[in-house]
């Protein structure tokens, strides 16, 4: 051995905000209870209600509740209007939030497979049972192939963070979440130029430009809100670039039906005129950037002109753009978007964003771009140190991808290299609140990878298609029935909140932590997470003289009720870049050997008799997670296919009719949507459909999945999933 | 005296359903049947397009046809509590007349208890000061209801700001559902 230690290990820090923590200066705060609630001057009517306020969990964005329960029931879920960041609304996943908790369909009891993988055949288990059957596997599995022989994957949720103290006391280097299926390209393009991923401050904008994200159905809470106020109110433009013509399209100034994969071209040439037509911000260039003369030479042969030819937006478009957008800076800005695994460019094509941003000098202003705050937690320090692993994590990340996040791993290369034994085998899976089986491309892949385990543990409120090939079903509790530890948010300003549980647990199921608990205890190391969910919050709360209940006087406590800008324009203040400035031209590339200046690559042609595949979600779904529930699914019962009406008229087909969609590595047999809403080029497949689990009784069977016929591509900066990468043929099936 | 009605901003509209699940959840509507209902309709020729939604329910009317042909008088307007058109359960023997009756088809039959059903404007809720579920939830805020004839109200003074129109007037239902058109 000989890594230092030092290296790996850590002292186990819980409650403290997962990225990006600043410290918020001059903390004035009340002491006492009393008198916080005086001082906030808000109505205390809830306190004494028989409504719980709390913090919904149906997506990620945690939006303010008031749960009504009559008689120990949950009737109706309210938002609760004093929550800053989802304000008074709801969408409809948060209210069929009901049905999360009384569907029938979740799991009651820990389950224990009887029939082959994948069958659905499991019986009822106690937890001492399953506890120890679990916890018997994984030590066979670690006694044979090391503790790296396990797997861990996890997603989002704030117990997560226990999940992953389990999985480090474990001491496998083998964990992966899920930004590399998601966020991790736009966060990594972003932080190339600023050093920090920024927040948009949408409510006091004049000019936007968006690039695929469709935030008026995939909803962003308070984005989603604001974005509609400025647009209605005409305080802002939208531009919306989209192959698609979505809601946020439908509402957006202009809709620019972009060639898909092109986005970079369309920066590129955004670039090129904002610097030759010496439209970008001067002043603030000089001052706070670097590189300016590299990328004016890197982006000199993109004219809008050039563009044209790639992205199918007319050039003199692309200029009229380009001078809106320095015209209304600082108060504009080109949006990052959320999801941003489309194209194996995925990275250059954010950092070409986030350059463009930084040359119209939107950062740190009102109506541009800023440095999110967030309010600093306190933290509970055990005196526990995880052990150093004795194998090295079976995706080294810089190897194959210069810039992906060690901690989040990229999934798409942990799956390659467990098939491949590459370099040690991994034969045991343990999945937390996550669905692989949808969320990566190439199901018959993932389902190889679940059938090469020799021990596969999920822990779920659902029986899902990964659930269906495990060994063991962990039950977790839904978000209405338990209390969960502090969060911090950070939009629009930093503010704190709590889950709180509305009723007891209904069926045999435990919290995350329970179930960690018991499992570390039958491992050896129950120190690890030897504490109560009460124990953590009150050590988070510890540094304002808060508790709990001061959290649900009105659903959120903060000491900020606005975003300040401008600090980081501050005299002397360092960007978190190596340079320590913005980074038009990013050093952090360059150690990297990577393009300083992105360097555009078109993507594949695509042949005359295949379409490009495009995914994405509408405000019902959050990834696959809740097609089943029964008030979401009447309302979208099944997925269709969108095929242009000219690229339908080729192939003879018909809204409705069946159409058989092959891809080089699967074919699903779906319904048509013959529409004018998307371009000729490609087809549009809603994700989350075709549940493989009879168990999902719903949506079991209904509609196609787009894991079916996905290939397995990746951007090459960051291992994100390139999703948008797969060619496909279209034919009408006879029936 | 007061004159309750719901001022709708059809542009907003983003077609998410937050209010149809909200009123499924509030009022504990039978899967399948909803008492607020969206149409979404697309017009134009790729890339010359644009899209609608049409958010509609029950309307309230000061001369509402189901009332006038209900043979049992089970559909009434409750002049006591806001002048909604409400439905007596006990009295509906479940013919459906009001449901042919009804010229914006916002009443539903529901079959396991045998009786029409519709949209209160949450009658239950306002008791409690509280607006009605799908007003509440609304991300985008499209339906704004409250006393029209008291300017001090959201939908008073949204009635002064806009243009408004009412649907189907010439059917003599004499609707409180006002659209925004302008």
């Amino acid at each position: 051995m000989t890594k230092s230690k030092k290296k790996w290990s850590r002292r186990a820090f819980l409650g403290a905000s997962t990225a990006g923590i600043a410290t918020v200066g001059g903390l004035s705060l009340a002491s006492g209870k009393s008198k916080f609630v005086q001082n906030l001057g808000l109505p205390t009517e809830f306190a004494e209600s028989k409504y719980t306020l709390s913090v919904c969990a149906n997506c990620v964005n945690k939006c303010g509740l008031k749960v009504k329960t009559q008689n120990g029931r949950v009737v109706k879920i309210n938002p609760n209007p004093h929550f800053p960041k989802s304000r008074s609304m709801l969408c409809a996943k948060g209210q069929a939030g009901v049905q999360v908790l009384y569907d029938k369909d979740r799991v009651k009891s820990p389950l224990i497979r009887t029939g082959p993988r994948g069958s659905g055949e499991f019986r009822k288990a106690t937890w001492e049972e399953a506890l120890n059957y679990t916890a018997e596997n994984m030590q066979k599995i670690k006694d044979k192939y090391g503790a790296g022989g396990m797997l861990f994957a996890s997603t989002e949720g704030i117990q997560e963070e226990f999940f992953r103290e389990f999985s480090a006391a474990f001491g496998s280097p083998n964990h992966v979440r899920h930004p590399s299926l998601c966020l991790a390209s736009g966060n990594t393009g972003f932080f190339s130029v600023f050093g920090k991923v920024p927040g948009f401050d949408v409510a006091n904008t004049k000019y936007m430009i968006f690039s695929g994200a469709n935030r008026l159905e995939s909803f962003i809470t308070p984005d989603t809100i604001d974005l509609i106020d400025v647009i209605k109110n005409k305080k802002a433009k939208l531009i919306v670039l989209d192959p698609r013509y979505t809601v946020t399209a439908s509402k957006a100034d202009v809709w620019l039906p972009i060639k898909p994969g092109t986005d970079l071209a369309f920066y590129l040439a955004l670039i090129h005129v904002l610097i030759y037509e010496e439209l970008y911000d001067k002043e603030f260039v000089a001052k706070y950037t670097q590189g300016l003369e590299e990328v004016k030479e890197g982006v000199a042969k993109y004219t809008p002109e050039w563009a044209e030819g790639e992205t199918e937006i007319p050039a003199n478009q692309i200029r009229e753009i380009a001078r809106e957008l320095a015209f209304y800076a600082p108060r504009a800005f080109v949006y990052k978007g959320r999801r941003t695994s489309w194209n194996t460019n995925d990275t250059e094509m954010r950092q070409a964003m986030a350059m463009a941003n930084a040359l119209i000098g939107n950062w740190d202003q009102k109506g541009g771009i800023y440095p999110k705050q967030s309010i600093r937690k306190g933290e509970m320090e055990l005196d526990v140190w995880p052990p150093f692993p004795d194998q090295d994590c079976i995706v080294p990340m810089e190897e194959k991808h210069p810039l992906a996040n060690a901690a989040d791993g990229a999934y798409l290369d942990f799956r390659e290299k467990v098939m491949r034994d590459d370099p040690y085998p991994v034969r045991g899976y343990f999945v937390y609140k996550q669905n692989p089986m949808h969320s990566l491309p190439d199901r018959k892949k993932t389902i190889e990878m679940l059938n090469k385990m020799e021990f596969v543990a999920v822990c779920d409120i659902y029986p899902t298609d990964t659930a269906m090939y495990a060994d063991v079903i962990l039950p977790e509790d839904t978000y209405l029935e338990r209390n969960d530890p502090v969060i911090g948010f950070k939009d629009p300003y930093p503010f704190l909140a709590v889950r709180q549980a509305a009723v007891p647990r209904l069926h045999d199921t435990q919290t995350g932590l329970e179930i960690f608990q018991g499992l570390a205890k039958r491992l050896g190391f129950p120190e690890f997470l030897d504490f109560t969910i009460e124990d953590l919050v009150k050590a988070q709360l510890k540094p304002f003289d808060l508790h709990r209940e001061d959290l649900l006087v009105t659903g959120i406590w903060t000491n900020q009720r606005e975003t300040v800008f401008g600090k980081t324009l501050k005299e002397g203040h360092r960007f978190p870049t190596p340079s320590g400035k913005i980074e038009i031209a990013s050093e952090r590339f360059r150690r990297r050997g990577l393009d300083v200046v992105p360097k555009y690559r078109p993507p594949e042609m695509i042949p005359k008799d295949k379409l490009r595949v495009i995914v994405g979600k509408n405000a019902l779904f959050t990834h696959a997670s809740n097609q089943n529930n029964p008030w979401l699914h009447e309302l979208m019962p099944t997925n269709r296919i969108w095929i242009s009406t000219k690229a339908a008229e080729r192939r003879m087909i018909k809204s409705g009719d069946w159409v058989k969609v092959t891809s080089p590595v699967g074919e699903i047999k779906i319904q048509a949507e013959v529409t004018e809403k998307i371009r000729t080029d490609c087809v549009y497949v809603p994700h989350g459909f075709d549940h493989m689990s009879k168990m999902m009784s719903r949506v079991y069977g209904q509609g196609g999945c787009d894991s079916d016929i996905l290939v397995t591509r990746e951007d090459k900066i960051t291992g994100n999933a390139a999703l948008h990468e797969t060619l496909v043929s279209v034919q009408k099936l006879e029936v | 005296m007061a004159r309750y009605a719901m001022v709708l901003d059809s542009d907003k509209c983003l077609n998410c359903k937050a209010c149809q699940v909200a009123c499924t959840a509030e009022n504990h509507v039978p899967v399948g049947k909803h008492r607020n209902v969206l149409h979404q309709t697309t017009r134009g020729v790729f890339p010359e397009l644009s899209m609608k939604t049409d958010p509609g329910q029950c309307h309230h009317c000061d001369n509402a046809p189901c009332v006038r042909v209900c043979p049992t008088g089970a559909s009434f307007i409750n002049k006591d509590g806001g002048g909604f058109v409400m439905i007596d359960k006990e009295k509906c023997i479940g013919c459906r007349y009001c449901m042919l009756a009804c010229p914006y088809d916002a009443r539903y039959y529901d079959e396991e208890v045998g009786v029409v059903d519709k949209c209160t404007f949450c009658f239950h809720r306002l008791a409690e000061g509280l607006e009605p579920a799908c007003v509440e939830t609304c991300p985008t805020k499209v339906r704004v209801f409250g006393d029209i004839d008291n300017p001090d109200t959201e939908a008073a003074k949204l009635m002064r700001k806009h243009s408004t129109e009412q649907k189907k007037l010439e059917a003599g239902t004499g609707p409180n559902l006002y659209y925004i058109i302008d």
